[in-house]
C-alpha cells in the first residue's frame, strides 16, 4: 500500500493549522496594503503648517530689495504647508523664533562682500529638525530665485528658458526584424520581481522541508515511521505536502492583498473612481510630499504611457507558464536536497552547515544578478539560465526579454532531467543518514 | 508465525555489525534478544524491519522470504522512539495506525478502547509535549500493537516506566503471546527476561554466543547448588560432594534432618549474561 497520501496530508494539515501560518498569511497582505496605502494617506492628510523666517542680508532673495516686492520669481513664495515670512535682521528673526512656537526655522543668507551671488545659506532650527519636505522646499526656492536672477542678468526670457530646459528626446530600443520596442526598464523590473519570488519561495519552503526532517530526526519518531513508510516516500510526502502549503499560502496572499487593496480603493473612491486616478496621484505627489514624490517619479506623466505600453507589450501568455514551471521544478529540485541536508543534521543548529552546499548556487545567482540585468542576453545570462541549479532564478531575468526557443527547451529539459537524479541522490543521503546521529561530531574527529 | 534469520551479515564502513547471525523464533513465543551495548541488536532489529538491508543472509517467515507487505505489518517499538511534539495525542496515534494500514474509523475505535484500558483517555486532545515520558511510552506501545500484528518487536519496552506500568506492559506482552503473536524482546532488564522469555539469543561482538530456551540455558549453567530448608528452620546452600547427584545429596541429608524444602538454585540470567560476555573477551 502507498502511504504517501497519508504523509502529505499530515504535513499539510499540521502546518496549515499552525498559528504562525495564519499570522504570516495575514501579515504579508497587510504589509503590502500599507505600502500601497501610506503614500496615498500621506498625500491626502492635511499638512502641518510651518512658518519659516527668511533673514536675507544679501538682498538677492528679496530681503532688502524693496523694489522687488511684487516680483514673486525673486522671492520666497509660501506654499500650502509652509509660510515664508521675511525678517529684517537675523537677530530679529532669532528673537521671533524664541517667542513664537509656530516658527520652526530661519533661512539665513549672509550679506555679501562683492556683487557675486551667494553660494551659502543656512537653515537654523530650534529643537525639532525641520521635515525633509521643508528642507527640500527651502532648497528649491533658493535655487529658483538664483536661477531667475541669472536669467534676468543674461536677458533670457521665461519662454526662452522653458524652451531650452524643456528638450526631451525619447530613445527607443527596437527590434530590427519585428519592429517591436524593447521596453527595457519595465522588463527588467518584471524579471527582477519574478526572480526574487522564485528565490524567496525556494529558500522559504526548502528550509521548511529541512526543518521538518530535522524535527522528525531529533524527536526520534523517524524510526517508528520508516518501518511502515519507505524513507523515499516519507521524503517525497514531506516535499509535496510543504509545496501544497506554499501554494495555499501564495494564493491566500494574492487573494487577501487583492481584497485589501480593493478595500483601500473603495474607501477612497473619489480618488480612484475615474480614469484620472493616476493623474490624481500625480497631482497629489506634486504637492511635494516625499513618499508621494517617489510615486510621482514612477508615474511621471511623460513616462506613463510608455510604462503602460511596455506592460502591454509583455507576453504574459508565455511568461506565466514559464514562471510556474520554474517555480514548481526549482522548488522540487532544491527541496529534496534540503531534505538530504536535514537528514545529516541532528539539530537546527547543524542545518546551517549542511545546507551550505545546497544554498551556494542560489546565492551565486543572486550575486550575479546585476551583471545579468545589465545584459539579459549575454553569455553569463545564457549559461546561468541553462544550468539546472541556477536556471529557475536566472531564467526569470531573461524571460521578459524573450529567450530563443531552443535555449528555453534545453534549460527546461535539463531541469526536468536533473530532478530525478537529484531526488535519487538526495533520497540516498536521506536514507543513509536519517537514523544516524552525531554525524557532525564524526566529521570533526576525522 | 515462525521467524527465521539465516546467516545475516552487515558491515558499516569497515565495522562488522553482524557477522553470520542466525536465529529462529517459534510461533507464539517470546524471544529475548540480549547483548551488551553495541553488540548489533538494534542493527538486527532494523534489518528484520527492512529499515536497513543486510549485506547477505535471508529472513524467512514461516519458511518463505518476508514480503514488503508483511514487513509493514510487523509491530515494531524501536529503542530510539519519539512522537511529534506539537501534534495532539489522539490525532497522532490515528496517523501512525493509518500508516500501518488501519482505516481511520477502525483506528479511532481501537484507540479509544486502549486509551481507556491504559487510563490515558483524558490526554486524547492534549499535545504530546505535555505528556510525561511514561505516558508517551504508553502511547507508543499502544500504537505498536494496535493493528494486532502477528510479529511484534520490542526494543527496551520497559525503559521510562515505573514498576506498576512496567508490570502492566509485561502482562500485555504475555497476553499478546497467548493470542498467538510471535514476540522478539530486546532488553537489558534480565529479570524480565526470566519472567517473559521462552528462548533467548545472546549477541556479543556481532556473533550469537548463546542461544536456546531460557530453562535449558539456566540448567546448562547449573552450578549443582541446592537450597535446603529443614524442620528446625535452618536454610542451607549445598553442593553434592565428589560430583554426586542431587539424589546423593538428598539421601545424605535425610539421614540427619527432616526436610521441608529442597530445590536447585539455578544461576540468574544476569549471572549467565555477565559470565558469558566476560568469557568472550
Amino acid at each position: 500500500m502507498n502511504n504517501i497520501p497519508l504523509v502529505i496530508r499530515r504535513e499539510y494539515v499540521t502546518r496549515v493549522r499552525k498559528k504562525s501560518f495564519w499570522l504570516l498569511t495575514i501579515l504579508v497582505p497587510i504589509l503590502l496594503a500599507l505600502v500601497y496605502a501610506i503614500p496615498i494617506y500621506l498625500a491626502l492628510k492635511p499638512i502641518d503648517k510651518s512658518v519659516i523666517l527668511v533673514a536675507d542680508e544679501s538682498g538677492v532673495f528679496g530681503g532688502l530689495d524693496r523694489d522687488d516686492m511684487q516680483r514673486g520669481d525673486s522671492r520666497f513664495v509660501s506654499t500650502d504647508g509652509i509660510e515664508y515670512r521675511y525678517a529684517a535682521t537675523f537677530d530679529y528673526a532669532r528673537r521671533t523664533m524664541d517667542a513664537d512656537d509656530e516658527v520652526t526655522a530661519i533661512v539665513y543668507i549672509r550679506s555679501r562682500a562683492s556683487e557675486a551671488l551667494p553660494t551659502d545659506a543656512c537653515l537654523y532650527y530650534r529643537r525639532n529638525l525641520p521635515s525633509q519636505q521643508v528642507r527640500s522646499d527651502v532648497d528649491r526656492q533658493l535655487q529658483r530665485i538664483l536661477r531667475n536672477r541669472l536669467l534676468q542678468a543674461h536677458g533670457i526670457s521665461d519662454d526662452e528658458y522653458a524652451m531650452i530646459t524643456g528638450t526631451k528626446i525619447n530613445l527607443r530600443t527596437q527590434d530590427f526584424e519585428t519592429g517591436r520596442e524593447a521596453f527595457t526598464e519595465v522588463k527588467t523590473a518584471l524579471g527582477l520581481v519574478l526572480a526574487m519570488l522564485i528565490y524567496v519561495a525556494i529558500f522559504m519552503f526548502g528550509s521548511q522541508v529541512m526543518r521538518g526532517v530535522v524535527e522528525e530526526k531529533s524527536n526520534r519518531i523517524v524510526e517508528l515511521i520508516v518501518c511502515s513508510v519507505k524513507p523515499f516516500q516519507l521524503m517525497m510526502g514531506k516535499v509535496v505536502g510543504i509545496a501544497l502549503v506554499g501554494l495555499t499560502q501564495f494564493m491566500l496572499w494574492v487573494a487577501l492583498t487583492g481584497i485589501a487593496v480593493g478595500g483601500i480603493q473603495v474607501a477612497n473612491s473619489d480618488l480612484f473612481s475615474t480614469a484620472t486616478a493616476r493623474h490624481n496621484i500625480t497631482e497629489l505627489a506634486t504637492k511635494g510630499d516625499d513618499a508621494a514624490a517617489q510615486m510621482q517619479q514612477a508615474a511621471d506623466m511623460s513616462d506613463l504611457p510608455q510604462i503602460v505600453e511596455g506592460i502591454a507589450s509583455i507576453d504574459f501568455g508565455v511568461i506565466l507558464p514559464v514562471f510556474l514551471f520554474y517555480f514548481v521544478f526549482g522548488y522540487l529540485l532544491y527541496a529534496t536536497l534540503f531534505a538530504a541536508a536535514g537528514a545529516m543534521s541532528d539539530s537546527d543548529t547543524d542545518t546551517s552547515l549542511f545546507s551550505l552546499p545546497v544554498t551556494i548556487p542560489l546565492l551565486a545567482v543572486i550575486l550575479m544578478m546585476p551583471a545579468m540585468i545589465d545584459a539579459p542576453s549575454g553569455t553569463l545570462s545564457q549559461v546561468l539560465s541553462v544550468i539546472p541549479f541556477t536556471s529557475p532564478v536566472a531564467m526569470m531575468i531573461r524571460v521578459p526579454f524573450g529567450v530563443s526557443l531552443w535555449q528555453l527547451w534545453l534549460s527546461m529539459a535539463l531541469l526536468v532531467a536533473t530532478m530525478p537524479l537529484c531526488t535519487w541522490l538526495a533520497s540516498r543521503i536521506y536514507r543513509a543518514n536519517i537514523l544516524r546521529y552525531n554525524i557532525l561530531a564524526k566529521f570533526r574527529r576525522k | 508465525m515462525k521467524l527465521q534469520a539465516n546467516n545475516i551479515h552487515k558491515t558499516f564502513g569497515g565495522f562488522k555489525a553482524l557477522d553470520g547471525v542466525s536465529l529462529s523464533v517459534r510461533e507464539g513465543s517470546v524471544f529475548g534478544l540480549l547483548g551488551p551495548n553495541g553488540a548489533g541488536k538494534t542493527t538486527l532489529l532494523r534489518i528484520i524491519n527492512r529499515i536497513i538491508r543486510p549485506d547477505s543472509g535471508e529472513l524467512l517467515l514461516d519458511g518463505k522470504p518476508i514480503t514488503d507487505e508483511q514487513v509493514r505489518t510487523i509491530g515494531y517499538l524501536p529503542e530510539e522512539r519519539g512522537l511529534y511534539k506539537k501534534m495532539r495525542v489522539g490525532e497522532q496515534a490515528i496517523y501512525l495506525a493509518q500508516l500501518r494500514g488501519l482505516s481511520r474509523g477502525e483506528a479511532t475505535m481501537r484507540l479509544r478502547r486502549w486509551f481507556d484500558r491504559f487510563d490515558i483517555t483524558e490526554w486524547w486532545n492534549r499535545p504530546v509535549e505535555q505528556l510525561s515520558k511514561g505516558m508517551q511510552q504508553k502511547v507508543q506501545f499502544i500504537v505498536t500493537v494496535l493493528h494486532e500484528p502477528s510479529v511484534l518487536i520490542f526494543d527496551e519496552p520497559f525503559s521510562g516506566f515505573d514498576p506498576v506500568n512496567a508490570t502492566l506492559i509485561k502482562n500485555e506482552i504475555l497476553a499478546l503471546r497467548d493470542k498467538g503473536a510471535t514476540v522478539i524482546l530486546s532488553t537489558h532488564n534480565m529479570s524480565s527476561v526470566e519472567e517473559l522469555c521462552d528462548d533467548i539469543a545472546l549477541i556479543d561482538k556481532s556473533h550469537v554466543v548463546l542461544n536456546g530456551s531460557v530453562s535449558q540455558i539456566r540448567r546448562s549453567y547449573s552450578k549443582n547448588l541446592f537450597e535446603v530448608v529443614v524442620d528446625d528452620g535452618a536454610v542451607m546452600q549445598l553442593t553434592p560432594t565428589g560430583g554426586g547427584s542431587a539424589n546423593d545429596l538428598l539421601a545424605d541429608l535425610m539421614k540427619h534432618h527432616s526436610i521441608v524444602s529442597f530445590r536447585e538454585i539455578l544461576p540468574s540470567m544476569n549471572d549467565i549474561f555477565v559470565e558469558t560476555i566476560a568469557g568472550n573477551k
